[in-house]
């Protein structure tokens, strides 16, 4: 976890004692920081499944990448590219052929309360009503079946419930919304009421599969605006699958891109864009042509045809793309 | 509007007009008993084979009576007490209840089997294959091995059912969205909330219809245990009423069974509604 010690600390002990052994001890304690500092730690992973006759195909092919804490990073790419693939082995639900990952400081190895999930499909649990829905996580969390027995059960399901209100109506529902089940609700309320019941568990990291693909065009710009205001509120660890361009480049601070160099069962997908943006995002109206370029660019990565690594500053103005293209021989700058 | 032919597709009657059609089969068929009853009558007015309203009422009669001679002044509830219809339903019923609240386990296992890949490796092709052995065919195993009381009905109507609901309620279980359970264990769940929480919740409305659509199995299977070899039971008594030619006593019988199963039925689809007004949507 996140070290006591400031860098400027650790700089003044270094000044004061200025052994050897402590400048190893310093030194340890800077790089448990940096880890802590990264919300999400991807290791050369690789994942392949068996086909017929012993043949394997390849989905992820050496993958690493390093997500720190706070930062909003958009998985995009073509279907079959392994970006779902790359979400469910952060949850835990598979497990890499190669390279492992940790996330929050531990490796994974299961699925666990470690994550928020948002999938795009059966996100509530149909058997429960939205409130139902909002208290499961925080109460299953606190009791397990035969601590609902405990007279404290009562007093913290009071507290949780007034909490499950509060997420309800921040996420644009009203409170009569509570007792409906998710059949009676559209799939924009259905989807706002997945965030809250993630967000209820307060947990850091946040991912979210293809979240908002089933909606129609207005619901999902509305929803995508309600994620950032959520995001910049509390700032949890985001990793956003979409294959919507348009919507990566507005949400994220960051855009990854996965493909493949050829469609050979043997060859998996990279990261073929890895691309910081500001935390405001980039919209169209905001930054026009500059926009259209990155449009543009982004999917021609996703394409496999090259790769490039991006700095773009989100003042509009300036936009640095060091050494993206001429990087033909597919070598990151 | 132009109006369609009743045999189009997309042609709906009204609702009168529904009710009245799903009344018509009921009465062709008591319109053809009462035509064949009156037909035969006319021949032999002794005829048992298709008894008219006047025996049946008698056969009904004499099946609220058993070796119990009621007083004059008994009341019906008193006089249905000691019938045999009564005695009959209550040692079935027994048996067939006891045998209801045995599958309870079994479903429970068949989440398990569902839902943990170990316990299905371990059960799912024995109950695979234990399906497909005929039940029936146990029977002499089984009054060996329970004697001919009742538990050697029970446990036919268990044997006969249980790999059937085993395999449904699996199914059932692995057909549950895999994004649930996920969803479920980063709330923090534990194995015991993802099979009982989320799971079961889930499937309890499938597993009620599973056990509504073998209702009639297990009557079935209690009906052969019991004609075989039983000294109570109402497929005892249609046995040895069959010895008698008594179809006055049999087809109130048969009514009889129907109508109960019919309610069993109509409760547990009332009960399922209830419970889950999200299964129905």
């Amino acid at each position: 976890m996140v070290s006591g010690m400031s860098t400027p600390e650790m700089t003044a002990g270094l000044h004061l004692i200025g052994g050897q052994a402590t400048r190893a001890a310093v030194g340890a304690e800077e790089q448990a920081h940096a880890q802590a500092a990264k919300s999400i730690s991807i290791e050369d992973v690789s994942v392949s499944y068996a086909l017929e006759r012993s043949a394997r195909r390849c989905v992820l092919e050496n993958v690493s990448l390093e997500i720190e804490e706070g930062e909003f990073v958009v998985l995009l790419g073509e279907t079959g590219c392994g970006k779902s693939t790359l979400l469910r082995m952060l949850l835990g639900q598979e497990r890499p052929t190669a390279g492992q990952i940790s996330v929050a400081g531990s490796r994974v190895e299961r699925v666990d309360a470690r994550s928020g999930y948002v999938p795009q499909r059966y996100s509530l649990f149909p058997d429960r009503t939205v409130l139902d829905n909002l208290m499961m996580g925080p109460l299953t969390s606190q009791f397990h079946i035969l601590g609902r027995m405990r007279p404290s059960y009562w007093a913290a399901r009071h507290a949780v419930r007034v909490e499950a209100f509060r997420q309800l109506t921040h996420m644009g529902l009203q409170a009569s919304d509570a007792g409906k089940y998710p059949y009676q609700l559209s799939g924009g309320m259905q989807q706002r009421v997945a965030i809250a019941q993630a967000l209820m568990m307060k947990n850091r990291v946040l991912l979210m599969d293809e979240a908002f693909s089933a909606l129609d065009p207005a619901t999902r710009s509305s929803l995508q605006r309600l994620l950032r205001s959520v995001w910049s509120e509390t700032r949890p660890t985001v990793v956003f699958v979409t294959h919507n361009t348009a919507e990566a480049l507005f949400l994220g601070t960051r855009l990854i891109v996965l493909a493949r160099e050829s469609k050979d069962d043997a060859c998996g997908s990279r990261v073929a864009l890895d691309m910081k943006l500001a935390d405001g995002g980039m919209t169209l109206r905001s930054h026009g042509q500059q926009f259209l370029d990155l449009v543009e660019h982004v999917e021609a990565a996703s394409c496999g045809q090259r790769r490039a690594a991006l700095d773009v500053c989100n003042n509009g103005s300036s936009v640095t793309r060091p050494a993206s293209e001429s990087a033909e021989d597919g070598e990151l700058p | 509007m132009t109006n369609l032919s009743p045999f189009d597709i997309q042609a709906r009657p009204n609702r009168l007009l529904a009710q009245a059609l799903s009344c018509l089969l009921f009465v062709v068929c008591i319109g053809l008993y009462m035509h064949t009853s009156i037909a035969r009558h006319r021949e032999n007015p002794e005829d048992r084979v298709v008894p008219n309203g006047h025996q049946l009422v008698a056969g009904i009669r004499s099946a609220e009576e058993d070796d119990y001679i009621a007083p004059d002044n008994a009341s019906t509830w008193e006089r249905l007490r000691h019938s045999m219809i009564w005695k009959d339903t209550a040692s079935s019923g027994g048996r067939f209840f006891i045998s209801l609240a045995l599958l309870i386990p079994f479903v429970v296992l068949a989440v398990h089997i569902g839902l943990f890949p170990w316990f299905g490796a371990g059960f799912l092709r024995f109950f695979l294959f234990f399906d497909k052995i005929v039940a029936l065919s146990l029977l002499p195993i089984l009054f060996i091995a329970f004697g001919i009381d009742q538990w050697s009905k029970i446990a036919l109507i268990v044997i006969g059912v249980a790999p059937t609901m085993i395999l449904d309620v699996t199914q059932m279980v692995k057909a549950v969205p895999q994004e649930q359970i996920v969803k479920a264990f980063t709330l923090d769940a534990n194995n015991f909330d993802v099979a009982y929480r989320v799971v079961f919740r889930q499937v309890l409305p499938q597993v009620i219809n599973s056990l509504r659509l073998n209702l009639k199995p297990m009557m079935l299977f209690l009906f052969a245990g019991e004609m075989i070899a039983a000294s109570d039971g109402l497929a005892y008594r249609i046995a040895i009423m069959r010895r008698h030619m008594g179809m006055d006593v049999i087809l109130p019988y048969v009514l009889w069974v129907a109508l109960l199963l019919f309610l069993i039925d109509f409760s547990l689809r009332v009960i399922n509604r209830r419970l889950h007004p999200w299964f129905q949507a």
